[in-house]
């Protein structure tokens, strides 16, 4: 057995929150889904698994795991992390080198190889995540699906018998998911074991032998499914003024960053009213053409409502950056002189936030986090929309599902939303979907029924040569 | 509210000049340099001014110089005010000779960072005996500064994004006390969690291997015995004159 854990719990000093017991066996070759609610754990059991608690956490941790017949509590680190590599849920986070390469090449000098053996696994890992001509760029100005493919490459070079990966593709493309698949499944073939924490169960289907493990201690549970769980946040009606019809024009906009064409004469039309998508693959644009519409990026061409500026409000992929006070409440109705209280009363019930409403954000969970973020972005009730940069990452599917019930309860009253996403299920419920290619859009199209990503995504060809 | 309002005053950490025919000269060979160029500052006026002239012609000769005047124009209100105040309260040339040292300093600072990547500070400091844990924390400590430049501004532009306005009535000071709190704190939060993030990675790949080997290697080359040469020949003439 590669790794056995016997009733692991553990609990963080900070809040009572953490892994309820769990007991779990891998053997070479198992390839097992972690599932289950956000802040459920997930993440917690990554850390367990691999080591990384207790050596370098100080909560309270009971039962053992034994990885390699080593156990995790005893044995030195590094000869935990030898065995077992653990891909963060945050990419960008991970990042400790200047250069892709660089990146890559620390992790194999602490393995000790020779300069040949380095070599040789460092152009095999820029291979096979398609980084190769990213290998002089800088990690932090990557987009956040390059980052994690940085990341994965920068673990997998290092052969660990086990893989964990905490929410791999919560930020890649389709096709960067299938083909992060695809290496998965060749390193299952040759041995390796994986354990993947993950909301997006669907895309993993094709691995072989794939085990699915519920977080609440039941092994073998049914995934959870996404069209069943839109009815549970239904029948709540929106107190959403309605607002005056109106459309957004953006005319030819362009956007050059380090001289690089980011965006090239982008142009389109969106009525309110409408749920719009814009999906394609890693680093084509999509987080800066939201930041150009609603102005937080220079850029030429126009974005105009009957010529004036929008009013749009907009969600960031990482909560963090917005969130800075006391309670949840405080953190909502931040300056707003005469907060409608029937509708910030709503979006807590909508977004599940009830029962934190006096807890710090900052020490929710980072779907929770994101969740406080758009009803901080939603409470000053932007006149002409809302703009969503990944927001399912992190969140479940009942979640997912909440989300797109205010999305769809304030495209009802005449507001556009705007979001980018990966999610395929996500974008299928959108009412028209935006393909975005080399910094411009080359399909327009309404959404497939819901399916697999290859007809949401797959228009024309969404590689680049 | 304007991108221009919300730059940063002070010094940045510039990207690598690539053209610099210092570029890839061994770190060790500009580490030394600067550090002779940093005890330059002790020279009397006249002295540090023949040193600043012939540092001006290397930073020109390796393509440095725009990059350190803009460094140098991002101090240009800290430059005035130093030189003003001890112009009025102590003596013009003490003024000079003080303004001209931060210049030089700056300076140093600039033609390092424009001409040297984290890992190559790692890779010098660990040649030079400090501790691999010492030098690759110094390195991402380095790197780590321009991250900090970004994340302040993804801050602030979240703000604005969510609906607060930080230019607001200067008479009012709580509320502006508040708008301060909305980037303070999540800038100390993420760097905080940035940090954290940034050991346990390090940790999850090695970090602390007993046996690790080397993919980069440093050597001096003839042009980098020369620069030291070249440094010690100068500094050394101009503090014993």
């Amino acid at each position: 057995m590669l790794l056995h854990a016997d009733n692991v719990a553990y609990r963080y000093p900070q809040n009572q929150r953490g892994l309820p017991p769990v007991s779990l066996d891998i053997a070479p070759g198992d390839a097992w889904l972690v599932t289950g609610p956000s802040g459920c754990g997930k993440s917690t059991l990554a850390r367990c698994l691999t080591g990384l608690i207790p050596h370098l956490y100080r909560g309270e941790l009971t039962g053992a795991v034994w990885l390699d017949g080593l156990n995790t509590a005893t044995a030195h680190l590094w000869e935990l992390t030898e065995r077992a590599g653990l891909v963060f849920q945050n990419p960008a986070a991970q990042m400790l080198a200047s250069t892709v390469e660089d990146e890559i090449v620390f992790g194999l000098e602490n393995l000790g190889l020779s300069r040949s053996d380095i070599a040789v696994r460092l152009e095999l890992a820029l291979a096979q995540f398609d980084l190769a001509g990213l290998r002089e760029r800088s990690p932090l100005t990557l987009s956040g699906g390059e980052q994690q493919k940085v990341a994965l490459a920068a673990t997998m070079a290092r052969q660990p018998a086990l893989l964990v990966l905490d929410e791999p593709l919560s930020m890649l493309d389709s096709n960067a998911s299938r083909d992060l698949v695809a290496s998965l499944a060749a390193c299952a073939g040759e041995g390796a074991a994986l354990v993947i924490c993950e909301h997006r169960c669907e895309q993993l289907q094709s691995l072989p032998g794939l085990r699915t493990f519920l977080l609440d201690g039941t092994a073998d549970a049914s995934i959870p499914d996404f069209a069943a769980s839109r009815g549970a946040a239904q029948g709540d009606a929106a107190p959403f003024a309605p607002a005056p019809p109106f459309t957004l024009n953006v005319e030819h906009l362009g956007v050059t960053l380090d001289g690089r064409e980011v965006l090239r004469d982008v142009s389109f039309t969106v009525p309110g009213g409408q749920i719009l998508a814009i999906v394609g693959r890693n680093g084509v644009g999509k987080t800066t053409l939201l930041r150009a519409l609603v102005g937080l990026q220079r850029h030429t061409g126009t974005v105009d409502v009957a010529g004036e500026r929008p009013d749009l409000a907009l969600t960031f992929q990482n909560p963090d950056v917005q969130l800075f006070n006391a309670t949840v409440r405080d953190e909502i109705l931040y300056k707003l002189p005469a907060p409608n209280m029937t509708y910030y009363a709503w979006l807590l019930r909508v977004l599940r936030l009830n029962i934190y409403e006096t807890t710090p954000p900052l020490l929710l969970s980072e779907g929770e986090k994101k969740r406080v973020a758009l009803a901080t972005a939603l409470m000053r009730a932007p006149r002409h929309g809302l703009l969503l940069d990944e927001p399912s990452l992190g969140q479940d599917a009942a979640h997912k599902a909440r989300l797109m019930t205010l999305a769809r309860a304030l495209a009802d009253t005449g507001r556009l939303v705007i979001m980018t996403t990966h999610d395929h299920t996500l974008a299928a419920q959108a009412d028209r979907i935006l393909l975005m290619d080399n910094g411009t859009f080359i399909a327009d199209a309404p959404p497939a029924p819901l399916s697999p990503p290859s007809t949401v995504y797959r228009l024309p060809s969404t590689r680049s040569s | 509210m304007s991108r221009r309002q919300h730059r940063s005053a002070g010094l940045v950490i510039p990207a690598l000049v690539a053209n610099s025919p210092l570029r890839h000269a061994d770190p060790r060979a500009k580490l030394f340099l600067s550090f002779l160029a940093s005890l330059a500052v002790m020279l009397p006026l006249e002295r540090l001014g023949i040193f600043m002239a012939l540092y001006a012609l290397l930073l020109l000769w390796a393509r440095l110089l725009p990059s350190v005047l803009r460094q140098i124009w991002r101090l240009r209100v800290l430059l005035v005010v130093i030189f003003v105040v001890d112009w009025l309260f102590i003596s013009a040339d003490l003024a000079v000779i003080i303004v001209m040292r931060i210049v030089l300093l700056v300076s140093v600072f600039a033609f390092f960072v424009s001409t040297t990547a984290p890992i190559e500070l790692r890779l010098a400091l660990e040649r030079l005996r400090v501790p691999y844990r010492y030098a690759f924390s110094l390195s991402l400590a380095f790197q780590s500064v321009g991250l900090l430049q970004q994340e302040w501004r993804a801050i602030y532009e979240a703000q604005v994004a969510r609906g607060i306005r930080f230019v607001g009535d200067r008479r009012r000071a709580l509320p502006q006390l508040r708008d301060f709190v909305a980037l303070t704190v999540p800038a100390i939060v993420l760097t905080t969690r940035r940090a954290w993030g940034m050991t346990e990675a390090a940790y999850a790949r090695g970090f602390d291997a007993p046996h690790r080997s080397a993919y980069h290697t440093l050597a001096m080359r003839r042009t980098d015995w020369a620069l030291v040469l070249a440094a010690l020949l100068v500094t050394g003439g101009l503090l014993l004159i």
